[in-house]
C-alpha cells in the first residue's frame, strides 16, 4: 500500500453527523413518550414497545407473548375482527408488530394527518381487546402453521433453536420466541387474558414517534389519546439466574432439506445492559474486524486466501435484558469438511487474542460502525427503532446518543481483550449437514 | 367508537409529498434520463442507477450471465483487485449493491455526503474497468452455486422458477434470473467481460439521485462519472410469444407446505389500463387483510397463512402473478377457491366500497415511499425503469382518484380469466376428495436468504406483501 493511499485510509475519519434531537417526556399514567422529529415528508412512523416479552411467558405455555401480538390484531368491542389493519390500510397506512425475549413492538407508519386515528386504535387496543374464545383458537392454529414455516420448514431456523435451547441452561432465552409447538398448542382464552392485564398496560409502555411532527403536538395528542387508559398493577419480571456453564456444547444436525452445510458457534457474553463500560462497544468492534463484511478476517483468510470456505462472518448481538450473544458462521468450499473448517476458524480468531488489530483494519471496523448510525437518520423507522430497542431494554437516549463516541474510543488493546474473553464453556458449535448421498 | 375509527377515511386528501412534486431533470446526453431531488436533512447521497443489462439478455446456454456478472462488479476494477475495491468501499462505508432483474442491472449506492466523489470514482472505474479476477470469479460461482442448490430445497423458490419456465416459453423471461448449476458452471470470464463491454453502457441509463447534494454538484460529477463509459447500444429485447401456459404444473417435492405459483397474462405499463388493472389487482390480491383472495382463503377457509397477487410489467411482457403455500392435503382445494374468486371479480367486479378503499391505501401511502433518501432513489429508479415521465410523480395520486367503477369492471374481465390462469405447484398434492378443514396451514413467499444462520425477533401477526414499489 502507498503512503498516500495510508494516510488517505488513515484519514477517513469515523466522522458521525451530531445527533438527532430527541424529546422525552412521560404521561401522569407512566407511559413514556419519545419524539424524533423529521420532516422530510408528511409522514409519521407510531412505535409502541411493551416491556413484555417471551421471557414473561408462563411456565409451559411457551409462545404465549407472540401469540399475544397476534391477539393485538383481533378486534376490540368498538373495532372487532380484523378492523385494525383494515382501517389503516383505508387510511393509507401500513403497520405490523413483532416479538423478541425482551419485547414487544407495534408499529404504524401513516400520513402525518392520520396519527390522532393510528394513536386512537392503539388505545382502543390496549384495553379494549376481545379475548373471545373462538378468536383464541383460530390465531393459535395460526401462530402454528406460522411456526411451521419460519422454523420447522427451515434447517438453519431449526439449528439455531436447538443452540439456544442449549446455550442457555435455564434461563428463557433458550425458549423459542414463537415458543415450543406443544405448548403452543395449550394456549387458551385464561391464560391470555391474564398475560392482557398484567402487561400491557400504559405504565408498561415506550411511545416513540418519529416524523413530522413537533414535541409540542405529540404531547397533546398522547394526552389526549393515551392519557385517559389508566396505569395498571404490573406483574413484576422475574430474575432469571444465568449459572455459569462448565463445558462446551456441541451437536451435528443432519437434515435432507439442508443442502449446503453449515458450521456455527454462539458464545453467551455480556450485553450492552450487563457490560461494564466500554466491553459490549469492545464485543461489538471485535465482531466487527472479525467477520462484519468482505474485508474482515474472516472472510478475508478462509474464503479468499485459504480457500476454505464461501463465506464467513461474525456478529454481535447486545441489545438484551440478560445475556447478549456473539456468533460466528462459516460455510465450506464444495469438499471441504467442517471438521477441518472449524480448526480454521479457531486459529483466526486465536490470532486476536495474540495480537491485536492491525490499526487499519481496526479503524475500518470503526468507521463502518459510526457510519451506520447516521444512515439509519435517512429512515423514521430505523430511529424509532434504535431508540426504542434501547430504552426498552432499560438503556437511555443518551446512552443511543453517546455510542459513535464509545465505538471511536475502543482501543486496539480492548479489541484483543475482547477476543480473548470468548470461552468455549460458554459456547454452543454446531454442525449442520446435508443427508449423506443429497 | 367505530364511527369515529371510520370517518376519517374518506377525508383523505391525495396529497403528493413537496420532494415529490420538486424532482428536475439533469441532462447526461441523449440516451440517458437523470431524476434529482434534493434534501439536506441528513448527510447522506442515494444513487439509483439502472443499466440495460438484465438476464433477458442471457445468450441461450448462458443463463445467470447477467446476474454473475453483476454480481463481479464489487471484486475487483482497474488497478485493485477484489480486495483492494472492497476495503475502498469500506474505509469510506460507501454502500454499494448491484442486482440483476430481468430487463435491468440496478446499482444502488448510498453514500456519506462527503464521500460522494469516492464513490462516484469507485462505480467509474467498476463499470469502465472491471477485472473478472481467476480468483474471484471461481469464488463467487462457488457462492451462487451453493445459493441455487439450497433453493432447490424451498418450493416458493423451485414454484417461482417454474412458473417462469411454463408462462414464458421460449422467451428469455423463462429462464432464473440466477441461472442454472450447470449454466453457472460454464459462464466465463470472458463471457462476462463480453457482457459487460455491451450492456454496461450510457445508453439507456437512467440514474435517480436524492439527498444532501445540490443540482449544480449532481450535474457536474455525473458527468465526469459517466463520460468514459462507454456510448455502445445494446441489442433489442426480442419480443414475446404467446404468454401462459394454461393448467396444473406439480413439481413433485416431499414437503409439508406446497407453494403454488399461478398467474395471467397482465397489462402492460403503457396501456391506459394499466392503472385501473392495478387497482383491481389490488382489489383482488395486493391489498393485505383486505383483499378478496385473504378474505376467502386465510379468513373464511384458514386455507393459508398468507396469500397476494401483483401486476408487473417487464419491457416485454406483462404478468398478473400470485402466490399461496398451504398444507399438502389442502392444495388442490385452495387453487378451485382461487380460481373461483378470480371468476367472481371477473363477472362482478369490485363493489363501490372496495374501490373507494382501494384508492384512499392506494393514494394515502404514495408518501411513504418518499419519506426517505434511499427510498426516494429506489422509488424513482423503479418510475425510470417503467418509462414514465418525470412528471408522472407528481400526476399519479389524480390518475388513482380519476379511475372509475367501470373502467374496473372492464378491466377486470380482461385481466382476471381463470380458464387461462397457469398454475404451478412445488409439493405433492395429498388429497383425495378436498373437504375443507379449519386448519389453516401455509407460508408467505420469502426470498431466500444466502446459507447463514439465523436467529431474529419472530415478526408479524399480519402478513403483508413483501415491499413493493409504488405503481
Amino acid at each position: 500500500m502507498s503512503a498516500a493511499l495510508l494516510a488517505c485510509a488513515l484519514a477517513a475519519p469515523a466522522i458521525a453527523a451530531a445527533p438527532p434531537q430527541v424529546f422525552q417526556f412521560a404521561l401522569q399514567n407512566g407511559m413514556q413518550v419519545l419524539v424524533i422529529p423529521d420532516h422530510r415528508a408528511p409522514v409519521v412512523t407510531q412505535m409502541l414497545w411493551f416491556k413484555v416479552g417471551a421471557v414473561d411467558d408462563p411456565p409451559g405455555i411457551s409462545g404465549l407473548a407472540h401469540f399475544f401480538e397476534h391477539m393485538m390484531f383481533r378486534g376490540t368491542k368498538a373495532l372487532p375482527g380484523d378492523g385494525f389493519a383494515q382501517t389503516i390500510a383505508k387510511n393509507g397506512g401500513e403497520n405490523n408488530a413483532f416479538t423478541t425475549h425482551d419485547y414487544t413492538a407495534f408499529y404504524e407508519q401513516i400520513a402525518k394527518d392520520r396519527l390522532p386515528l393510528a394513536m386512537s386504535l392503539e388505545a382502543d387496543r390496549l384495553v379494549n381487546l376481545d379475548l373471545s374464545d373462538g378468536n383464541v383458537s383460530t390465531e393459535r392454529d395460526v401462530v402454528l402453521e406460522e411456526r411451521r414455516m419460519r422454523v420447522d420448514n427451515d434447517p438453519q431456523s431449526l439449528m439455531s433453536e436447538q443452540m439456544e435451547a442449549a446455550l442457555h441452561l435455564s434461563h428463557p432465552y433458550g425458549r423459542p420466541v414463537i415458543g415450543w409447538a406443544e405448548e403452543v398448542r395449550r394456549i387458551d382464552r385464561v391464560p391470555a387474558q391474564d398475560f392482557y392485564d398484567h402487561h400491557y398496560a400504559p405504565n408498561n409502555a415506550i411511545l416513540v414517534i418519529a416524523g413530522d411532527v413537533t414535541p409540542a403536538d405529540i404531547r397533546t395528542l398522547a394526552q389526549a389519546q393515551y392519557g385517559k387508559v389508566a396505569a395498571r398493577t404490573l406483574q413484576p419480571r422475574a430474575e432469571f439466574a444465568e449459572p455459569p456453564r462448565l463445558a462446551e456444547t456441541r451437536m451435528t444436525i443432519v437434515r435432507p432439506d439442508a443442502r449446503v452445510p453449515v458450521l456455527a458457534r454462539n458464545y453467551r457474553v455480556p450485553s450492552y445492559a450487563q457490560a461494564s463500560q466500554g466491553q459490549a462497544e469492545a464485543l461489538e468492534t471485535y465482531a466487527q474486524v472479525l467477520g462484519g463484511d468482505q474485508t474482515s478476517a474472516l472472510y478475508r483468510i478462509l474464503v479468499e486466501q485459504k480457500k476454505l470456505a464461501t463465506d464467513a462472518g461474525a456478529s454481535y448481538d447486545g441489545y438484551a435484558r440478560d445475556a447478549g450473544e456473539f456468533s460466528v458462521y462459516a460455510v465450506p468450499r464444495p469438499g471441504v469438511s467442517l471438521d477441518l473448517l472449524e480448526r480454521a476458524v479457531d486459529q483466526v480468531m486465536a490470532g486476536f487474542v495474540a495480537a491485536p488489530p492491525r490499526a487499519p483494519d481496526l479503524l475500518r471496523a470503526k468507521t463502518g460502525l459510526v457510519a451506520a448510525v447516521t444512515y439509519r437518520r435517512d429512515s423514521q423507522y430505523q430511529m424509532a427503532s434504535a431508540y426504542g430497542q434501547a430504552l426498552v431494554i432499560g438503556l437511555t437516549v443518551d446512552d443511543v446518543n453517546a455510542w459513535p463516541g464509545r465505538i471511536r474510543a475502543v482501543s486496539a488493546d480492548a479489541v484483543r481483550k475482547a477476543a480473548a474473553s470468548l470461552s468455549r464453556n460458554e459456547a454452543v458449535t454446531a454442525y449442520l449437514l446435508p443427508e449423506p448421498g443429497k | 367508537m367505530r364511527r369515529a375509527f371510520a370517518a376519517l377515511a374518506f377525508a383523505l386528501a391525495a396529497a403528493v409529498p413537496a420532494r415529490a412534486a420538486d424532482i428536475k431533470n439533469i441532462d447526461l446526453g441523449k440516451k440517458a434520463e437523470v431524476w434529482f431531488a434534493e434534501d439536506h436533512t441528513v448527510p447522506i447521497i442515494a444513487f439509483n442507477i439502472s443499466l440495460p443489462a438484465g438476464s433477458a439478455y442471457d445468450p441461450a446456454g448462458k443463463g445467470g450471465l447477467a446476474a454473475f456478472t453483476a454480481a463481479m462488479i464489487d471484486e475487483g476494477a482497474g488497478g485493485m483487485d477484489s480486495r483492494a475495491f472492497h476495503e475502498a468501499l469500506a474505509n469510506r462505508a460507501i454502500q454499494f449493491r448491484a442486482n440483476a432483474e430481468r430487463d435491468y442491472l440496478v446499482i444502488s449506492v448510498v453514500t456519506l455526503s462527503e464521500n460522494a466523489p469516492e464513490a462516484m470514482r469507485l462505480l467509474q472505474l467498476a463499470l469502465t474497468h472491471p477485472r473478472f479476477d481467476a480468483e474471484a470469479v471461481t469464488r463467487v460461482r462457488a457462492q451462487i452455486i451453493q445459493s441455487i442448490q439450497q433453493s432447490q430445497a424451498e418450493p416458493p423458490r423451485v414454484a417461482g422458477r417454474a412458473f417462469a419456465r411454463e408462462f414464458f416459453g421460449a422467451h428469455a423471461y423463462a429462464h432464473p434470473v440466477t441461472g442454472e448449476i450447470d449454466t453457472i458452471a460454464h459462464i466465463s470470464a470472458e463471457d462476462m467481460r463480453g457482457f459487460a463491454r455491451g450492456h454496461w453502457v450510457k445508453s439507456g441509463i437512467k440514474i435517480a439521485v436524492t439527498g444532501d447534494i445540490s443540482q449544480a454538484a449532481t450535474a457536474k460529477l455525473l458527468a465526469s462519472t459517466f463520460l468514459p463509459v462507454s456510448g455502445a447500444t445494446p441489442p433489442a429485447l426480442p419480443e414475446v410469444g404467446k404468454l401462459g401456459a394454461p393448467g396444473v404444473h406439480v413439481i413433485a417435492m416431499p414437503v409439508p407446505q406446497p407453494t403454488a405459483v399461478f398467474g395471467l397474462p397482465g397489462i402492460m405499463r403503457a396501456d391506459p389500463d394499466f392503472i385501473p388493472g392495478y387497482v383491481a389487482n389490488y382489489i383482488v390480491g395486493g391489498g393485505g387483510f383486505s383483499s378478496r383472495l385473504t378474505q376467502e382463503i386465510r379468513v373464511k377457509r384458514g386455507l393459508t397463512y398468507g396469500i397476494s397477487t401483483s401486476l408487473n410489467s417487464l419491457r416485454k411482457a406483462s404478468v398478473m402473478q400470485g402466490s399461496v403455500a398451504t398444507r399438502a392435503d389442502a392444495v388442490r382445494q385452495t387453487v378451485q377457491v382461487v380460481k373461483d374468486t378470480l371468476a367472481d371479480f371477473a363477472a362482478n367486479g369490485p363493489t363501490p366500497q372496495e374501490l373507494e378503499d382501494a384508492k384512499t391505501y392506494l393514494t394515502g401511502s404514495f408518501p411513504l415511499a418518499f419519506a426517505s433518501n434511499g427510498g426516494t432513489a429506489s422509488q424513482l429508479g423503479a418510475f425510470q425503469r417503467q418509462n414514465l415521465d418525470i412528471g408522472y410523480v407528481a400526476r399519479r395520486n389524480a390518475m388513482i382518484q380519476a379511475v372509475t367503477l367501470d373502467q374496473v369492471k372492464r378491466v377486470a374481465k380482461r385481466l382476471f380469466d381463470p380458464a387461462r390462469l397457469t398454475v404451478v405447484i412445488a409439493g405433492t398434492p395429498t388429497e383425495g376428495g378436498a373437504r375443507p378443514r379449519p386448519t389453516p396451514p401455509g407460508a408467505p413467499v420469502a426470498q431466500a436468504p444466502p446459507p447463514k444462520p439465523v436467529d431474529k425477533p419472530v415478526a408479524g401477526a399480519v402478513t403483508a406483501p413483501k415491499t413493493v414499489k409504488k405503481p
